[in-house]
């Protein structure tokens, strides 16, 4: 992987520093959130207070923000997912027929309806596909190569170190806003007591002293893996044809392992396998650096337009000159 | 969210204090350390090879496929949030117009010289220097942490828009303060070369709001990117044009004074070119504009479009009556020109909160790009399109690195 920093980027370089980042493998992943408490600890974040219950799967914490670095997605899903269904398929496989007894009261109304369906048996594919299921992701900023918030940032607080993550100088930044706006990811955000902006730093103080940060440290999963990036893609593919091969078909990468012209935002540092289309995450189908996608045209459309209003102004008056002068009004110039 | 967050201290330094650190001892050996993230190896649970987690060689191209696959695959029930809201409030909002409506009057100083009407010229020079004074405040006051409002010289960039407007906001206001100096101290001709100068900074200070929204994830932004600078600008000269003549009547400027007539036309001209790229910019927008309609950018929008339909229709009144109808026009479309910036900042932020709309908007951003890419019978457009864009890529590098040593 060769995805160096433009020059234009504020970065720091050392020679023989490689491009580190997070694989987030959410097929293993328990929804346990070790890996924001965690983080919490060690960057030493503020609590976002008790609300509890924000209307969104038993998730109290909601969203990304700039005291919540790692966030843990619980996704509710309505329809049963690929996975759901490979399990009902090997419970038929193991089951007679997949036929169990019926059991009376304890199960909503699909399982009755399932029951009525064949009297006195339920049918377990059946009933697991209309259960639904839980899935978890644990979310976090993407170190995009193409990073959004990067290109906006106007005093340079944002930079790109060595392990070309993006870090937020906390030092510089004065709290403008701009990033926030700017990351197609809902990453960054701005804290309202702190007045400063705060994402994910890859715990870039851990990394230089050859630790880990500490959410991949604590994941007991190893739902979240840390390493080299070019190792972690490597793994990452080999796990989504793993999980082929175990008939999870829906099994993919969000941010890596794409044809150029599919990549998101150049290519994420930390990416995911995820088993859903990207939506049910919260996550966009399409990203880059809004900056870089726009910044061109709309500068030349702005500029072009402000010449011409300052030509169209000029030539109002010349008209209003001339029509002055040929009615011989009370023109002084 | 609730207040309990604040009553937590940090262990180490003050809440809101500055948070850098430094190895206490640098070099020295942590604890646990391992050289090339060791440690990070031992917890690679699935590397052993015994658990059969990435056993499987992928085909060429089957990730690619499934990635594909699965981010074009329908999907029914999509959960946000997926960007934040804009923070930018009413400060910015107001910072918008107050800049417009000091480039536009610069624009009208430079038109007055150039129609040789030095001393409406001026006026307009000194609304001009009134308008963007209280500019600096407005911002400050909207950074989170005010005190450092320095920062945003600390470093030239041309990717951030933020950053060269900026700039261009100083350099705006010290032309301009120049100018007005040179009006005072009775150096004309000084005042009108740094008038001019003036007004090229105000094709950029008025138009360069509208690319610092197009730069941002917000899809009714984005999604207007060629829109908003040319729409902010008419704006800009449409109350630049309004303020100058307000304050040139106010001075005594006789009723029948051309520059009186060309301002009039100027800002009824420039409404309604606002007027009509607004109104193209919401059919581009599509479901994007959804946001411009409802709740409060939506109140904010419709009083706007109400207040140039009553200022036109006052100007057509004026014609027989006189002018205090014309006066009373120009203080609508000032407040007009507000509002619109107004609609069009908060807009963003309702628009930001539509999941639905981000989502969409995502999609087919990424059918768009798709498309494009594999319906082009000629390979020779798109070859000329990545040609330009690198070429463009590669300049600003070159103009970036010059201007960076």
């Amino acid at each position: 992987m060769s995805t160096s920093a433009p020059d234009t980027e504020i970065a720091i370089h050392r020679a023989g520093a490689q491009r580190m980042g997070f694989f987030t493998d959410t097929s293993v992943c328990i929804g346990c959130k070790a890996c924001e408490v965690a983080c919490k600890q060690w960057n030493d974040l503020p609590a976002d207070g008790s609300q509890s219950g924000k209307g969104v799967s038993y998730d109290h914490t909601g969203d990304l923000s700039a005291s919540t670095w790692r966030h843990v997605r619980f996704v509710e899903l309505f329809e049963p997912s690929p996975q759901l269904r490979e399990e009902a398929r090997r419970a038929l496989d193991a089951g007679a027929g997949g036929k169990l007894p019926a059991i009376p009261a304890a199960g909503g109304p699909d399982l009755v309806d399932s029951a009525q369906a064949a009297p006195g048996l339920v049918d377990v594919a059946d009933a697991v596909g209309k259960m639904g299921d839980w899935v978890f992701m644990s979310d976090v900023c993407k170190h995009c190569t193409n990073a959004g918030c990067l290109d906006a940032c106007p005093t340079g607080a944002l930079i790109r170190t060595e392990y070309q993550t993006v870090v937020l100088q906390p030092d510089v930044c004065n709290g403008c806003g701009y990033c926030v706006t700017a990351c197609p990811f809902g990453v960054v955000d701005r804290d309202h007591v702190d007045g400063r902006a705060g994402k994910c730093t890859l715990c870039y103080d851990r990394l230089e002293d050859g630790l880990e940060p500490a959410c991949a440290k604590s994941c007991p999963t190893d739902s979240i893996q840390f390493g080299p990036h070019e190792e972690l893609v490597e793994i990452a593919t080999r796990r989504v044809a793993e999980l082929h091969e175990r008939g999870i078909e829906g099994a993919y990468l969000y941010g890596a392992g794409d044809e150029p012209e599919d990549e998101l935002a150049g290519g994420l540092g930390s990416f995911f396998l995820l088993t859903e289309p990207p939506e049910r995450y919260g996550l966009p189908a399409h990203a880059d650096s809004p900056v870089q996608e726009n910044v061109v045209p709309a500068t030349l459309a702005a500029v072009g337009a402000g010449l011409l209003a300052s030509a169209g102004t000029v030539v109002a008056f010349a008209i209003a000159a001339r029509r002055g002068r040929r009615q011989g009004g009370a023109s002084t110039w | 969210m609730s207040d309990e967050r604040e009553d937590i201290q940090p262990a180490l330094g003050t809440r809101g204090g500055p948070a850098s650190w430094s190895p206490a001892e640098p070099g020295a050996p942590v604890e646990l350390a391992r050289p090339d993230f060791g440690d990070a190896r031992w917890s690679y649970l699935y590397k052993t090879g015994d658990t059969g987690y990435a056993d499987a060689e992928p085909a060429p191209g089957q990730v690619a496929g499934a990635n594909r696959r699965m981010r074009d695959a329908p999907v029914s029930d999509i959960n946000g949030p997926f960007i934040h809201a804009p923070l930018w409030g009413w400060e910015v909002a107001t910072y918008f117009w107050l800049g417009g409506t000091a480039s536009g009057s610069a624009f009208v100083a430079l038109a007055c010289d150039a129609a040789g009407d030095h001393r409406s010229a001026a006026i307009a020079r000194k609304v001009a220097l009134g308008a963007v004074a209280p500019a600096p405040a407005l911002l400050i006051a909207d950074l989170g942490r005010p005190e450092r409002f320095l920062n945003m010289t600390r470093i030239f960039k041309p990717r951030s828009p933020m950053n060269t407007g900026a700039w261009c906001l100083v350099a705006f206001s010290g032309s301009g303060a120049l100018a007005v100096g040179c009006d005072l101290i009775g150096r004309p001709k000084a005042a009108r070369t740094l008038g001019a100068l003036t007004a090229l900074f105000g094709t950029y200070l008025g138009s360069y709001t509208g690319v610092l929204l197009a730069c941002s994830a917000v899809p009714l932004w984005s999604g207007a990117r060629t829109i908003l600078g040319p729409a902010f600008i008419a704006t800009a000269t449409a109350t630049g044009a309004a303020a100058t003549r307000l304050v040139l009547v106010a001075s005594g400027l006789p009723h029948e004074h051309p520059t009186r007539s060309a301002l009039g036309a100027i800002e009824t001209g420039a409404m309604l070119t606002e007027l009509s790229i607004s109104r193209l910019g919401e059919r581009r927008l599509g479901d994007a504009a959804d946001a411009l309609d409802r709740g409060r950018a939506g109140l904010y929008f419709r009083t706007a479009k109400s207040l140039v339909a009553l200022g036109l229709s006052l100007r057509l009144v004026a014609r027989r009556t006189g002018s205090r109808e014309h006066d009373l026009a120009s203080v609508v479309y000032l407040t007009a020109g507000l509002l619109f910036r107004f609609a069009w900042v908060y807009g963003g932020h309702d628009s930001a909160r539509d999941d639905k709309v981000v989502a969409a908007v995502a999609r087919h951003t990424r059918e768009r790009r798709a498309t494009s890419l594999r319906r082009s019978v000629l390979p020779l457009p798109d070859v000329l399109r990545r040609g330009y864009g690198e070429a463009v890529r590669v300049t600003s590098l070159a103009i970036e690195r010059r201007l960076r040593r």
